[in-house]
């Protein structure tokens, strides 16, 4: 029967307590495990069945390799040995011209599948409980879409600009890299963006619970600039910027913004834009709803009245307590999570640690965190990342002690206009638990004595 | 070809070169109207955008019970988790809102405008202008917003008014004052701490080594979770014919939206006691029944899966694939 249990455990994904047991269990008999990973397996189906085998037959063929080769332990690669990497040439130059992460790696978008109904009509988070520093590695900046990804031939991709202007253009991509450029460091991130945990704390996981967020430097023109190139009538208040994928993804953005600071890019992280983040032409409206940086951009209409399309009547308005809904909810408002310890990263050995956080606001600059132990009875500041800009993720840290006592952690930033991210009271007073969108209130990971993280809220 | 191509581009910019002045930067190419009305097809609450045409309610029911009920339920309730487009009135302020095109939407011009750029799902932009008044007419009606015999033009349809437009605000966030207090914030003797719902959240990607008792996220899995994990079908192992392998393609982009999930009756691939018996009625029916359109006890298939831009041929194969990896 103990057997049986320590194979079952294995089937969850703790690969090194199973082994442990195994050597203790099974270690003279590898026919016999096999048929008790059979046995197990039987009454198993679909993905259970196939992780279980695919997982267990593995770890058998690593046990019966310790047993064969000695040196293939792990040890063996440690000091005082020479790491057998040392010991023999690697691949040379190009091997990969597009080089990837190692194969140690496991940097993943994931979603939660039953939140939608179809994949091309879904969102993935950004994995943030494996990511350093501010920047957003391209591969892994969180999807979301609402007809697919279209595959834009960039040749073929023209941008019109028309409606209330003196001349209406069509611009390729070549004569949009004519143009005067910029290239800034600002994050995106979905409205509802813990749009699950409203009503209650939902998802055990940092992935889920705060990864439809992304920080990327993007390349492109100022819209302001190409809105003087084509000479916007004073009747043109607002702008229809529509994308060229499957769903004409399409909302309407107020002149007011497009000549502060919204950009027209084609470079993301140094590269051409990913085609899952809008290859080969996105705009981006930084610190507003990612929803409203079109992305496949192939049209600006400007216009005197807004348009008032899906995107921003059905979807993306937020339901109020009272059944009625804020409109144009653009800004996002200030927030910040503790990305270290969290779920997926559990304090494993008490004595010094670094608590480690992002912070941002799409009203500015980042102007402090502050982190609670205790569940937001006490506070104590925190030191910023060196880099602190406008719109763009900001990280924190705090240097501490844990010595295996339980804690209520929690981060609580306060941008530029003075602004402090509110208590999830605090929201759900004012907005109910149906709004969806714009929830940005201190989260908590509770740190229990065994140094796991859970996903709490205090009520 | 590309030449005669570019020189009707100069002709064209030298012919505007007298009327519109160059920007700033003299980049780029104006714009000729025929281009832009290609693409102009934004519709406002105010009619502007609305296009030359009409339907009817009476023309929009077939046209809706053929190339949208399959997903949107013959009256609008919604077929599994696709979106519920008709009641849900006097629920907005309860602990069950339901939003639909009725109970919700501000505006009628929202729903032309948005049928026409994406619907049907599968096959945006394929639709008639006369195609979609009829189809936003019959939605409105199925929402007791207009009458039976309403008839959509550029006229009558900006002229809706749906019930729900006074309920909406200008944002007016922020709408929560906190402040920064630093010492005794909160009285912990009142805190009352809400845990997650067990079985919720994908787990597959915990670290192996973290120290995490995975049976902490695993320990009761809900309905929700357990049933909406898509099993992975290994049709790849299955031989498939020349048909079926061009037929995969046109599945993926045509045809798995309902056929992965089941939506609507649809048989699911690989379900083998789902494909049996339509199997049994032979090729030809199948395939008669995907090219025209078929609707029975079990569902409905629009005709080319509302995609009719698909040829005969690509249908034919997509069948083949399904049946092929479904026995």
């Amino acid at each position: 029967m103990s057997a049986h249990l320590s194979i079952i455990q294995f089937s969850t994904n703790d690969r090194t307590y199973w082994k442990g047991n195994m050597s203790k269990l099974y270690e003279p008999s590898l026919p016999k495990l096999m048929e008790a990973i059979a046995t197990e397996a039987k009454g198993m189906r679909g993905m259970d069945r196939r992780n279980f085998l695919k997982g267990g037959i593995a770890a058998v063929a690593g046990l019966s390799s310790v047993q064969i080769i000695p040196k293939a332990n792990a040890s063996a690669n440690l000091p005082p040995n020479l790491p057998e990497w040392q010991r023999q040439l690697g691949p040379g130059v190009v091997a990969k011209p597009y080089g990837d992460p190692s194969e140690f790696e496991d940097l993943q978008r994931r979603t939660v599948p039953w939140l939608t109904v179809d994949a091309a009509s879904s969102i993935s988070m950004t994995p943030l409980q494996d990511l350093d520093g501010i920047i957003t590695p391209s591969g892994v900046v969180f999807e979301r879409y609402h007809g697919g990804i279209p595959n834009v031939n960039p040749d073929q991709h023209r941008l019109i600009i028309h409606g209330l202007v003196e001349r209406p253009l069509v611009l390729t991509m070549d004569d949009l890299r004519r143009f005067p450029s910029v290239s800034q460091i600002r994050f995106i991130e979905c409205p509802a963006n813990g749009g699950m945990e409203w009503r209650g704390a939902q998802m055990e996981a940092l992935q889920f619970t705060h990864g439809m967020l992304a920080c990327c430097e993007w390349t492109g023109v100022k819209l302001s600039t190409l809105l003087e190139e084509v000479g916007v009538k004073p009747e043109g208040k607002w702008i229809l910027a529509e994308g060229a994928d499957a769903a004409g993804m399409s909302r309407s953005i107020p002149l007011k913004k497009a000549l502060d600071d919204t950009i027209i890019a084609w470079g993301q992280n140094g590269e051409a834009l990913r085609p899952e983040q809008g290859y080969p032409l996105r705009m981006l409206n930084p610190g507003w709803e990612g929803n409203t940086s079109v992305k496949w951009l192939r049209r600006l209409e400007i216009g005197d009245k807004p348009w008032h399309h899906r995107e921003e009547t059905s979807k993306y308005t937020d339901l109020m307590p009272d059944g009625r809904s804020r409109r144009f909810t653009w800004v996002m408002e200030t927030n910040s999570v503790i990305t270290s310890p969290c779920p997926e990263n559990p304090l494993k050995q008490p004595g010094f640690l670094e608590i480690r956080g992002l912070a941002w606001s799409g009203r500015g600059r980042i102007k402090a965190v502050d982190v609670s132990l205790d569940g937001g009875v006490n506070w104590q500041r925190t030191e910023l990342g060196e880099l602190v800009i406008p719109k763009a993720l900001t990280q924190f840290s705090l240097k501490t002690q844990w010595n295996g006592q339980p804690w209520l952690l929690q981060s609580r930033a306060i941008d530029e206009t003075g602004y402090v991210q509110p208590t999830l009271k605090q929201l759900r007073d004012e907005r109910g638990g149906w709004s969806i969108y714009h929830k940005n209130s201190i989260h908590t990971w509770n740190v229990s004595e065994t140094g796991d993280v859970y996903n709490v809220q205090i009520s | 070809m590309f030449k005669s191509l570019r020189v009707s581009v100069v002709v064209v910019t030298l012919a505007l070169s007298g009327i519109v002045s160059a920007g700033p930067l003299g980049i780029g190419s104006t714009a000729t109207p025929e281009m832009i009305a290609g693409w102009d097809i934004d519709i406002r609450p105010d009619g502007v955008g609305l296009p030359p045409g009409q339907g009817s309610v009476a023309e929009g029911e077939p046209l809706y019970e053929a190339k949208c009920a399959s997903c949107h339920g013959l009256f609008g309730e919604g077929e599994g988790r696709w979106p519920v487009l008709a009641g849900g009135e006097g629920t907005l302020d309860t602990l069950h809102p339901e939003k639909t095109v009725g109970s919700y939407w501000p505006f009628a011009s929202t729903l032309w405008d948005y049928i026409y750029r994406a619907m049907p799902y599968t096959a945006p932009q394929s639709l008639s202008k006369e195609e979609v008044y009829s189809i936003a007419a019959y939605v409105l009606y199925l929402n007791d917003i207009v009458e039976e015999d309403f008839v959509s033009n550029q006229e009558t349809f900006a002229q809706v008014k749906m019930p729900n437009e006074a309920n909406f605000f200008i944002d007016n966030r922020p709408d929560v004052q906190n402040e920064r207090c630093f010492q005794s914030c909160a009285d912990p003797s009142t805190f009352e701490i809400v845990t997650t719902i067990n079985g919720v959240t994908p787990t597959g990607h915990f670290k192996e080594d973290s120290g995490v008792a995975a049976n902490h996220y695993e320990g009761n899995p809900s309905a929700a979770s357990s049933s909406e994990i898509r099993v992975e079908k290994s049709v790849t192992k299955v031989a498939l014919s020349k048909e079926a392998l061009l037929g995969r393609g046109v599945y993926d982009k045509a045809c798995q939206t309902c056929h992965n999930s089941g939506i609507a009756g649809a048989p699911k691939l690989g379900d083998v006691s789902g494909w049996v018996d339509r199997i049994g009625q032979g090729m030809d029916t199948l395939n008669d029944h995907a090219i025209n359109g078929y609707q029975g006890a079990d569902g409905v298939m629009p005709a080319k899966g509302g995609n009719m831009a698909l040829s005969d041929d690509d249908v034919v194969n997509a069948v083949a694939y399904m049946v092929e990896s479904s026995r």
